[in-house]
């Protein structure tokens, strides 16, 4: 191949873009990194120098170019995105090859691996040019197929498998349009080329019908690929597709090991810059699925953040914070983790301190059995634990029997942190003071807070769906399995929160039959009962359609019993129940299936069946 | 002769079955279940003045003979609205009968109390409904599940109505007469028994029942406390502990019963839904039937030949069930004289 | 005013005319289901905090709609935000929501954070 020219004004607009945008991105890069706390950024640089960058490397590869996480959850979509993002990353890398193999003195000129069609003359003797002028026109072929189902997509989602998409605003369509225009731009420009600089089954074919076209104004085919190009560049830092270059740093901060921890934190402006609202989270979240208020979804919720919209401080709380659209997201973003940041921005400075709580000593047990704020309106749940409690022959006792402190994780998720801090040390008191070496509790919400933001080394702390399981493992509880069918629902702050998710099914395995339901509703997937104390936004009609949506779903194959692991679940479930499926707790169930050992005196402190205020 | 099938064989069924009876028609009753007199059959005695229930389903039962049929123990299978004008009702052991028209008396159920969870209903021992009230005062004996006479019984008003969180915000209408009654009647068996009443707000909304309620606090000492039980739970010896606050002193308390007695609301009848899909006719948000008009229609649907009486439109007491069923059955006789022309 | 160095008792009847109903109206807007309350105690009688105080949450709701606001944050520092009232609430009032809004409402001075923009 031969240089005919090294330079036209046409490059223009692609240069001036791309140095733009390498210099944009340089900048934020920096500030987001400049902006973790200095012990996460440490982190960060070190984990670039050791092992785990192959894995980061990995991760962007599967993530950012071929899409992996999208193609599991949506084939169609998945192989959209992974058509335009690879194709383009790879029309970029065979370009930089071919410069390399036939100019390689022009490397230093960003534009010419770009425009390298223009600028090069096919001779007789680049066979290998055959090569790269199919390979690449194959690999233009592909974007096109992406972008061909990305205009269907945006007439009838619903055919990729959305019921909803992102309504867009102008930076973003600006940013989609042109990018939509680019890859047939670059086709007419090669095409026109196509006699001289060489082309293939695509661009050979384009070249015949547009070799009308005289050669003047041919150019000017070049000149509207550049200046697309260009475009793009300028409207991409206002546009989704920042989620682009910003998803590759927010995998090396994944795979650092950094979380967010406040607004503003760089790991926070990075979740927030890798959404490409693609709005899976959408169909994935509830309150937009089945109560139809998409308006505070994650993807809206991001945007907000991202303009700076006041707006998001109030759809931070239109959240039941279940974590489905976290587990939906192809990019991973913390949205929950998000919403968290706003809600502790907005919470009132002066937060109360509990120094009202008086001193309890409930007295030394092993075992201490926490029920929790909820559990003490589910009778059903308590008589059964403390009966299950009894058998096991364990030297327990209630924590909460006369009165609660509550464990910390509603106000928490209110963004008091000072107030939950304070119930937590009242609590970590009175559970160090008992000398107890196991802490059951029944509630999710509980166990959860207890497990992350409990200092509690020592103490183990169980669900009390784990408890049960080990009984019976242990063969310490002795239980006849039924016929009954059983479907299971997992608590959001049990599953997806805790990652608890064998332990209930093996219960229920081992006492009744342990019906299935479809994995788009189960474990990661699993719906939220609508009783998330986490929302403060929703109407309770609105809770209620949510609730009722999410029982039809669950219930779908009239199973005897719908078993939850979670007193608020329960509660919420059998609001809409009445004359179908029975709502059971685990608890419930294991005891209707157990067969008691013969009545030997119980074993609860019989000094302490109520907490002994001291003060 | 003109045919005409009722759905239920309760005090509006049977009410409606007397007048139509006389007027000269022939009258078919389905019931679902093995007795008739609805609800009513399993109570004792009524209010305001205490007769007896069964007396009462005697009374209403009377005029009817030769010319009314009653089959028991049917569940409708299907009701088809005929070209002829005519409703064809099919039953799973029944011909197909073809009415002139058809009266949906199906009634009410009481709220399955064991959705109030936080009240022990079905855990506890002694926690029961006004239903089960109403057995024990049949067989003549009020005792605990132990066997032990009672000495203090709470009664809480509003279980199952005005409550958003079970879906029902309508009030049920009779059970704050009913627990004015059984308190007053607790006080009769056992004079000694300390009764408490929780209530959220008294309706005593008829002639006498206000004089129920003077009867209830100066002849049997019966206490009313404002406020809405919390919790309930049991102790070692079986009573039961109740949370509430005292709203009119401001002030939270605990206290104990040996027998608390739940007052379930109304629920619209568990095949009500399934009649009105069939039917076509309209059912409120709160599940019961709604008619054309509830001021000047309060019988008739959009269907024609479809008729409404008694609590399948909402709760209602005995004598209103009985008027609206006399009423419904005047509505069907203008009906069928304007189609004869 | 003459200052006596004494006071006699000051009545305890609240004039409804005179209060000052600034804060009911501003938790009417921001709440939807406020003051849809008829009184029935559950709330206060299940309240976590309430069983160590005398922390009322119904009479809160109506102290607010009296305006009687001096004490009010004193009181509310004492919920715990556990969510009990709600779950229990016949009439469906968000009261979570409604406390978090309150306690916002009383924190003085309290200024609407910014939501600012995370890059440039």
């Amino acid at each position: 191949m031969e240089e005919r020219f090294s330079f036209d004004p046409f490059v223009l607009p692609f240069t001036i873009g791309m140095m733009f945008i390498i210099i944009y991105l340089s900048i934020a890069a920096g500030k987001v990194i400049y902006d973790l706390p200095s012990e996460d950024r440490k982190k960060f640089f070190r984990s670039l120098f050791s092992w785990r960058i192959f894995v980061s490397i990995k991760d962007i590869i599967c993530e950012c170019l071929l899409h992996v996480r999208i193609f599991r959850r949506n084939r169609v979509l998945g192989f959209m995105h992974m058509s335009i993002a690879f194709g383009w990353f790879m029309i970029i890398v065979l370009g930089h090859i071919e410069v390399k193999l036939y100019a390689p003195h022009r490397l230093n000129l960003p534009y010419f691996p770009i425009f390298f069609r223009y600028f090069m003359k096919e001779t007789e003797q680049t066979m290998q040019g055959a090569f790269f002028f199919f390979i690449m026109d194959f690999f233009l072929l592909l974007i096109f197929i992406g972008i061909g189902m990305a205009l269907y997509k945006r007439f009838n989602s619903r055919a990729m498998g959305m019921r909803r998409t992102t309504r867009l605003k102008m930076a973003d369509r600006i940013a989609l349009y042109t990018l939509w225009l680019i890859f047939p731009l670059r086709l007419l420009a090669e095409s026109h080329t196509a006699e001289i600089a060489g082309g293939s089954f695509l661009t050979n074919t384009v070249g015949y019908l547009v070799g009308v076209v005289p050669e003047d104004y041919g150019r000017g085919f070049w000149w509207a690929y550049s200046i697309s190009l260009g475009m793009f560049f300028f409207a991409l830092p206002g546009s989704r597709y920042m989620h682009i270059p910003t998803e590759a740093l927010l995998i090396l901060f994944k795979n650092a090991g950094i979380r967010s921890r406040k607004k503003g934190d760089g790991v926070a402006t990075a979740a927030i810059y890798s959404c490409s609202r693609c709005g899976i989270c959408i169909d994935a979240c509830q309150i937009s699925s089945a109560a139809r208020k998409p308006k505070d979804t994650a993807v809206y919720f991001i945007r907000q953040l991202r303009e700076g919209d006041p707006a998001a401080l109030k759809s931070a709380e239109n959240c039941f914070m279940c974590g489905r659209c976290v587990q939906a997201c192809p990019v991973g973003i913390d949205s929950i983790r998000l919403r968290q940041n706003v809600r502790e921005l907005k919470a009132p400075k002066d937060q109360s301190d509990y120094s009202y709580l008086p001193a309890m000593d409930i007295g030394q047990a092993d075992v201490l059995y926490f029920s929790g704020c909820m559990t003490r309106n589910m009778p059903s749940i308590l008589y059964s634990m403390k009966k299950i409690l009894k058998e096991s022959g364990d030297n327990y006792l209630h924590m909460d029997a006369s009165s609660t402190i509550c464990c910390g994780r509603p106000m928490l998720l209110s963004g008091q942190i000072d107030a939950a801090r304070a119930m937590i040390m009242k609590n970590t008191e009175i559970i160090r003071l008992s000398g107890a070496r196991t802490l059951i509790t029944s509630c999710p919400i509980c166990y959860k807070v207890f497990c992350e933001q409990y200092s509690l080394q020592g103490v183990e702390i169980l669900h009390h769906s784990q408890y049960i399981d080990r009984l019976i493992k242990e063969g310490r509880i002795e239980v006849e399995k039924s016929s009954l069918n059983v479907v299971y629902h997992d608590p959001c702050d049990l599953g997806r929160g805790s990652k608890v998710y064998k332990e209930p099914r093996r219960v229920i395995d081992a006492v009744a039959t342990l019906t299935s339901i479809p994995s788009a509703i189960d474990k990661k997937k699993a719906l939220c009962c609508g009783g998330s104390l986490a929302n403060t936004a929703l109407s309770e009609g609105s809770r209620r359609t949510v609730t009722e949506d999410a029982y039809k779903q669950l219930t779908a194959s009239s199973p005897d019993v719908l078993a939850t692991a979670c007193p608020l679940c329960k509660k919420t479930f059998e609001g809409v129940s009445e004359g179908h499926s029975a709502v059971k707790d685990i608890a419930q169930i294991v005891v209707e299936a157990m067969v008691e050992k013969s009545p030997v005196p119980g074993k609860e402190n019989s000094k302490n069946s109520s907490a002994h205020i001291t003060a | 002769m003109k045919n005409i099938v009722i759905i239920g064989a309760g005090v509006a069924g049977l009410s409606a079955a007397s007048i139509l009876k006389e007027k000269g028609y022939d009258v078919t009753i389905i019931e679902k279940k093995a007795y008739d007199g609805g609800n009513v059959a399993s109570w004792d005695r009524l209010f305001p003045d205490s007769r007896r229930a069964s007396r009462l389903i005697d009374d209403v039962k009377r005029p009817l003979g030769d010319g009314v049929t009653i089959h028991y123990d049917q569940s409708i299978t299907s009701l088809v609205k005929m070209k002829d004008g005519r409703i064809g009702v099919k039953t799973d052991s029944l011909e197909t009968i073809h009415a002139d028209a058809l009266l949906v008396a199906s009634g009410f159920s009481l709220f399955d109390a064991h959705l109030k969870e936080e009240y022990g209903y079905g855990i506890y021992d002694n926690v029961y409904t006004q239903a089960d009230l109403e057995s024990m005062f049949n067989a003549g004996k009020v005792l605990t599940r132990s066997g032990d006479a009672p000495r203090r019984i709470g009664f809480v008003h509003c279980v199952g109505s005005r409550d958003e969180k079970v879906g029902n915000r309508y009030c049920s209408k009779v059970c704050c007469v009913t627990a004015v009654k059984q308190a007053s009647e607790i006080k009769q068996l056992y004079p000694d028994a300390q009764v408490y009443c929780f209530y959220m707000d008294l309706r005593m909304f008829e002639l006498p029942y206000e004089d129920m309620y003077f009867n209830a606090q100066k002849l049997y000492g019966v206490r009313f406390i404002r406020g809405r039980l919390c919790e309930a739970a049991e102790k070692m010896d079986k009573s039961v502990v109740l949370k509430v606050e005292d709203t009119l002193a401001g002030q939270t308390m605990n206290l104990s019963v040996d027998m608390l007695v739940l007052m379930a609301g109304m629920r619209p009848a568990s095949d009500t839904t399934r009649i009105a899909t069939m039917l076509g006719l309209h059912c409120g948000k709160e599940g019961f039937l709604t008619p054309v008009d509830t001021f000047s229609r309060g019988n008739e649907t959009e269907v024609d030949g479809v008729f409404l009486a008694g609590t399948c439109t909402g709760p209602k007491t005995i004598p209103q069930t009985i008027a609206d069923a006399r009423s419904a059955a005047i509505c069907i006789d203008e009906y069928l004289k304007k189609r004869k022309k | 005013m003459i200052d006596f160095g004494y006071g006699i008792t000051r009545s305890n009847r609240l004039n409804l005319d005179e209060a000052d109903l600034t804060l009911a109206r501003k938790m009417a807007r921001r709440e939807k289901s406020f003051g849809t309350c008829i009184g029935c105690g559950t709330c206060t009688a299940g309240c976590t905090a309430g069983h160590f105080t005398a922390y009322n949450p119904r009479k809160i709701q109506l102290m607010i709609l009296n305006g009687q606001t001096e004490n009010l944050k004193e009181d509310l520092e004492k919920c715990m935000l556990c969510g009990r009232c709600q779950m229990l609430c016949p009439r469906g009032i968000s009261l979570r929501s409604l406390w978090s809004k309150l306690y916002r409402a009383l924190d003085a001075p309290h200024k609407t954070p910014s939501v600012t923009r995370d890059i440039f």
